[in-house]
């Protein structure tokens, strides 16, 4: 296997690896995304601050408690990380079901959310609000589900035994840093959608 | 090769309708003399690095005299380098200056007394918030023509605008539909009319008298420079100027064109005072209670060409239902042109028909055509639009549709309004 | 397996390595599609960089050739006033088709077909970082490509009675797009155009994926897969542009995507980003846009760039002048090409700020894309300029880029671009840059690299015409543009009336289209001549400098026997020309190389876009089950990265001799 190792990783690079490096690339590119979707938010917020007044609708009990479920979520992949680096299968499967677990938990909380306050008013097409805020949360939340896919593949994988911990530690390091990805852009969409508006 | 071409184009005609080399306002003239300006510069930094380049590429080619020895390796000179990083800059400093000097001047009326409509403006009396404010025409953007509200005055217009000569205007721009682009090459470039989004913008045909004055350096009493700057105005100003929208709208983008018609003072205020009264009468001097108590009890005695037409204008054809005529009561549609003395105007469907002779008056029998053209093939002259297709009017849901002698009658009648 | 079928060349000590493997299995214990007999399958699988690129290179030809022919139609309507050749609606279809096909069907995989051929070899690597991922960009490529272009199909149906839009766009019979490559809102809504919007931001988010991909995929490489010694200022100036140019994508791409995905749900969803009755502000799209679309210019001007700093050296048989400037303003002009988008909106009223202080940064650009100049006129200085093709449009490449740079300072100023924005001026200055500048580098790189990539020379004197005919015919057709738009020609008019003095310049440039028409024919011509040429090419026919012409032509699939150990700037040269401890050392590779294995996943996975663009328009568009059809694709793409990622990566191993290279 040396070889397949040594294909992967050139001669003369970064001391990152490359699946690794990619990983980081595309985190870069995706903070471009994000970063275009919730300055379109923020934009139309300044644009029209009586459209809409999202304190009546948000609940900032339930969000904390999603935002802090993806906190503690982010933590197990990290030890899962950390698991697997030493060849812990066990500890890193148990630890990928809390983060799987977790992960669930969050969707559950935006589905509700979203059928709570679509039920109360507000639409795709209620006015910009509606369409930046589902817009920019919607995709968090595909994230989040591709995460979530992400890592029940892998934990399947990893209990047909095919998996060998030297292997597949460098793609579980890679899904870690995704996931860490999607929690620190959910803290800030936390911040500056939500808790914003309770503060001015 | 281009300046072969250049060469070649030189020999052209650079005083055309549009043409932006023809400024004929402050506004174009800026951005004229910027342009000029680029081009100098441009044109040293082409003569210098091209004649540079060309010698390079002669003196050190391959001599093919066998002399197979390696050129030296050099790698390049940080100092030559540096020097010419300088004198890039400076060379973009020169552009840079005016650059902006032109931005501040041409984004907007300039800001002093003579600049206010109050200052100049002297047909009837005006609203003291109007006075004290530059004068107004609102350019409003439908796919595909233009209309012109005066809304000082109280008048309105369609795709060809009467403006004075030498005369700050601030320009609304706005759109109902599509992004459009207010562009009348001689006067001033363009700015889009973007829905959603208060634009504006300014132009003036023609200095004013104080600014030609300095330019020409003219001396002599108040009077004689009156009478010189009117006779400037004569020669250079006074004119039918040709604009066009100027940003992909659709179909018939290509089609969406307008008309200026730059005039003295008192020829703008006859303008604006016959514009103001709108047709007082009906035709053949009938009073409008008149005509509609008849149309609506006994129409079979209206006739005529021109009656019978305005009958099937604001009967059958549906006309009225989208065109306002300023003066017929029941004339009031707002989703189509204002038809408004449009026989006065020199062409039809935004600029695209034209009926104008050489010395500035209608040509009659072309206009006529061009009424029963545009009526009876609105949508080849200008696919997509609404005439032909609106919802629910218009006659695209006649049934039958106008046969050719109403169509000419509805023309005789459109002919009328003069 | 006794022979080839390929059009590689397989040097036979090697070929029999490949011969005696045995069929391999995958993790999933299916067959890999390895060393198949069947040529079409071979390629369809292949994950090697030089297959790929070829590929990239011949759809994007074909591609350059469709978007040419829009143009001669165009060009044909405007010949005379008031012609009525083609219809309004037909006319505004073909500009919107000729700008997406050349802008992302022609120019930027032409450059990414050079990007995938010669990257790993200019860096001394075997393939690029992730082989599958490469397939996988050149696939999603062609799926994007059908989908952006299917409407042509739909409008044709259209034509023959046999297809009628309904849905959120009932009456509209626009199938293609017809907005204007930069599709402005609000004409995107659904108000005012039909399906062919849908299929164009299908279509570009798809080709988005593939542009992403790849490039994250050539950063990787540049960056991990340098062979020994090659240290980032030894790289050729092209890997560098391609570094750059891949930067730039992957961090433009995305304000496109998100422009894209906001428009697609304004469409069917009825959100109201772009749309004034509910708040949205059409200006947003074309901050979007431009945020993207300027570092775009740059995404497909700097290749070019790069391909010129790598011919005039060899022909001048000189380093480049002012290596590390040339790359260093490279990098500016990435990185400025993200301060500067505002200069496309000098007349949406910016206000005076904001214009001026775009105004001020386009200037400042200019000075980098100077330097560039001046160092390939120092680059020329005191060398020893040999007129091979490549040189010839390399030289006309400089030229004609200039002129389009004295144009766009013309613009920077942004008083006087509000006569030029929009009107025949601004198409006069771009087409100088894309075909003056970017199309005559890349015939300059496809005259310098064709040999390398097929192992064939050039044949007579053909170039020398398509040399004349193109820039001839490039001048005459936009030369005249300047001069029209500055007469008041507005552009995206389908026709024009007489008596504004724009009949004769409109007739000039038509007749100069055909000359340019005619010159790449020619060069389609040559192309043809140089594959059936029985010349070989030898692995340096142009003595030139860098690493990919150390090895042989076309390289093998492994493309170095031995990895290079980079001792020099311009390596290659060094080891011909330079001092013994400047020369090419060799890697130690007894072991024998590692090589990738081939798979379908890649193209399987991007054949999902198909239905998934198609559906989601169609759908639309009032067609019937065409949400399954959407969702059909989903779970192809699904399901092929899933296989992908459980078949494993495989590789086998080739121990090629040494004297074979």
């Amino acid at each position: 296997m040396s070889q397949t190792e040594s294909h992967d990783d050139g001669h003369h690079g970064l001391m990152v690896k490359n699946k690794k490096l990619l990983m980081w690339l595309f985190l870069g590119s995706d903070c471009m995304f994000f970063g275009t979707l919730i300055s379109t938010h923020l934009i139309y917020r300044k644009l029209h601050p009586e459209e809409f007044d999202p304190t009546q609708l948000f609940s900032l009990e339930l969000t904390s408690f999603s935002t802090f479920i993806l906190l503690m979520s982010s933590f197990l992949m990290a030890l899962a990380v950390s698991a697997m680096h030493k060849g812990e299968m066990k500890s890193f499967r148990r630890n990928v079901i809390g983060v799987i677990f977790f992960g669930l938990i969050f969707l559950g909380c935006q589905v509700y959310e979203f059928a709570h306050f679509m039920h109360e008013g507000l639409n795709l097409d209620t006015g910009t609000f509606g369409s930046t805020f589902y817009l920019m949360t919607g995709t968090h939340g595909v994230h989040v589900a591709v995460g979530v896919f992400w890592l029940i593949s892998m934990l399947f994988y990893s209990q047909s035994g095919k998996m060998e911990a030297h292997k597949s530690a460098i793609d579980v390091e890679a899904a870690g840093l995704y996931w860490h990805f999607v929690d620190i852009v959910w803290i800030v969409i936390f911040t500056v959608v939500y808790l914003i508006e309770f503060i001015a | 090769m281009s300046l072969l071409s250049l060469l070649l184009i030189s020999g052209c005609d650079l005083n055309t309708r549009m043409s932006t080399f023809t400024a004929k306002g402050p506004v174009a003239e800026t951005q004229l003399n910027l342009f000029m300006l680029t081009v100098w510069v441009t044109g040293f930094i082409f003569l210098a690095v091209g004649g540079v380049y060309v010698y390079v590429v002669i003196r050190f080619r391959d001599k093919k005299d066998g002399n197979e020895s390696i050129p030296s390796q050099g790698h390049g000179n940080p100092l030559v380098e540096m020097g010419l990083i300088g004198v890039s800059i400076l060379l973009l400093v020169i552009i840079a200056v005016p650059t902006l000097q032109g931005i501040w001047y041409t984004h907007d009326v300039p800001d002093d007394e003579s600049s206010l409509l109050g200052s100049w403006y002297t047909n009837g009396d005006l609203s003291e918030a109007d006075a004290k404010e530059p004068f107004i025409i609102r350019a409003i953007g439908y796919r595909w023509w233009w209309e012109f509200e005066y809304p000082q005055l109280g008048i309105s217009t369609a795709n060809e605008m009467v403006i004075p000569a030498g005369r700050p205007i601030h320009i609304e721009l706005r759109s109902v539909d599509v992004i459009h682009s207010f562009w009348l090459p001689k006067i001033a470039g363009k700015v889009d009319l973007i829905p959603g989004r208060a634009n504006s913008m300014w132009i003036q045909a023609g200095d004013t008298i104080d600014a030609w004055a300095k330019k020409a350096e003219f001396e002599g009493t108040d009077n004689e420079r009156l009478l010189a700057y009117e006779q400037y105005l004569e020669d250079e100003i006074y004119d039918y100027y040709y604009g066009q929208c100027a940003e992909y709208c659709g179909d018939s983008h290509a089609r969406m064109l307008f008309r200026a018609h730059v005039v003295k003072d008192e020829d703008f205020y006859a303008w604006v005072n016959r514009m103001d009264a709108g047709h007082a009468e009906a035709p053949e001097g009938m009073t409008w209670d008149d005509w509609y108590a008849s149309y609506d009890e006994t129409p079979e005695e209206l006739t005529g060409d021109v009656h019978e037409g305005l009958k099937l204008f604001m009967g059958r054809a549906k006309c009225a239902t989208c065109h306002a005529v300023k003066g017929n009561p029941r004339a009031v549609g707002v989703a189509g042109p204002n038809l408004t003395y449009l026989a006065e105007r020199h062409s039809i469907a935004a600029g695209w028909l034209n009926h104008r002779n050489d010395d500035n008056s209608v040509d009659s029998e072309a206009q006529l055509n061009n009424f029963i053209k545009w009526i009876k093939d609105t949508d080849e002259v200008k696919p997509g639009n609404l005439m032909w297709k609106a919802k629910g009017a218009g006659i695209g849901e006649l049934d039958p549709l106008l046969n050719d002698e109403e169509i000419r009658k509805i023309s005789l009648y459109l002919q009328s309004l003069q | 397996m006794s022979t080839t079928h390929t059009t590689e060349v397989i040097n036979p000590s090697v070929h029999n390595d490949l011969a005696d493997l045995k069929p391999e299995i995958s993790d999933l214990g299916l067959r890999r599609p390895d060393h198949s007999k069947n040529v079409i399958i071979d390629w369809m699988t292949t994950v090697d960089h030089k297959k790929i690129g070829l590929m990239y290179g011949a759809m994007a030809l074909f591609f350059l050739l469709v978007g040419g022919f829009e143009a001669l139609v165009i060009r044909t309507q405007l010949m005379v006033p008031e012609n009525d050749l083609i219809s309004a609606q037909r006319y505004n279809q073909l500009f919107t088709m000729h700008g997406t096909t050349m802008i992302f069907l022609a120019i930027m995989p032409l450059n990414a077909a050079f990007f995938n051929f010669l990257v790993p070899l200019q860096i001394g690597a075997r393939d690029v970082a992730f082989p599958r991922i490469n397939a996988f960009s050149l696939w999603a490529f062609v799926a994007g490509a059908l989908v952006i272009n299917f409407g042509w199909l739909l409008q044709a149906l259209e034509m023959f009675g046999l297809f009628t839009a309904s849905g959120a766009t009932a009456g509209m019979n626009d199938f293609v797009p017809a907005m204007g490559w930069f599709g402005y809102a609000p004409i995107t809504s659904t108000e005012f155009t039909g399906a062919g919007t849908d299929f164009w931001i299908m279509g570009l988010q798809i080709l988005g994926v593939a542009s992403l991909s790849a490039s994250l995929n050539f950063i990787v490489t540049i960056i991990n897969m340098r062979a020994p010694g090659m240290k980032m200022m030894r790289l050729p100036v092209f890997t560098w542009m391609t570094l750059i140019v891949s930067l730039l994508i992957i961090f433009a791409f995305p304000a496109i995507t998100v422009a894209l995905i906001q428009l697609m749900f304004d469409r069917v969803f009825g959100t109201n980003f772009f749309s004034v009755g509910g708040g949205g502000q059409p200006i947003l799209w074309q901050h979007l846009f431009w945020i993207f679309g300027h570092p775009e210019v740059y995404i497909l001007v700097l290749p070019a760039m790069g391909i010129v700093s790598e011919v005039l050296p060899t022909f001048a048989r000189k380093p480049l002048f002012g290596y590390a400037i040339v790359v260093f303003s490279g990098a500016v002009i990435g990185f400025l090409g993200f301060a500067v988008w505002s200069h496309h909106m000098f007349t949406t009223g910016l206000g005076k700020i904001a214009t001026a202080a775009f105004s001020l940064l386009t200037m400042a650009i200019a000075v980098p894309t100077g330097v560039k100049i001046f160092n390939w006129v120092g680059t020329l200085w005191g060398g020893q300029i040999r007129f091979h093709a490549p040189m010839i449009f390399a030289i006309g490449f400089v030229w004609m880029f200039m002129m389009g740079g004295f144009s766009g300072i013309m613009h920077s100023s942004a008083p006087a671009d509000a006569q030029q924005q929009d009107s025949y001026f601004v198409i006069a200055h771009f087409h100088y840059v894309a075909i003056g500048g970017i199309l005559l580098a890349i015939v300059s790189g496809i005259y310098y690299w064709l040999p390398k990539m097929i192992g064939k020379m050039w044949q007579g004197n053909l170039n020398i015409w398509v040399g004349i005919f193109t820039v001839v015919g490039l001048n005459i057709t936009f030369f005249p543009m300047h001069f029209l738009g500055l007469l008041g020609q507005p552009r995206r008019t389908h026709t024009y009336l007489s008596g504004f003095g724009w009949e004769s310049y409109n007739m000039v440039c038509t007749i100069g289209s055909y000359i340019l028409a005619f010159g790449v024919l020619l060069l389609v011509v040559d192309i043809v001549r140089c594959f059936r040429s029985k010349q070989l090419a030898g692995n340096d026919p142009w003595d030139a400098r860098t690493l990919e012409w150390a090895t042989s032509s076309p390289p093998k699939v492994y493309n170095f026997a031995a990895t290079p150990i980079v001792n020099a700037r311009d390596g290659f040269w060094a080891d011909k020309y330079g001092p013994e401890n400047r020369k090419l050392g060799e890697v130690d590779e007894s072991h024998g190389i590692h090589m990738p294995s081939q798979s379908w996943m890649p193209m399987i996975a991007s054949a999902g876009f198909i239905p998934l663009g198609l559906g989601l328009s169609l759908m639309q568009a009032g067609v019937p089950f065409m949400g399954y059809v959407a969702i059909l694709g989903l779970v192809i793409i699904a399901l092929g990265i899933s296989l992908w990622a459980l078949e494993g990566p495989g590789g086998y191993h080739l121990h090629p001799k040494k004297e074979s290279n």
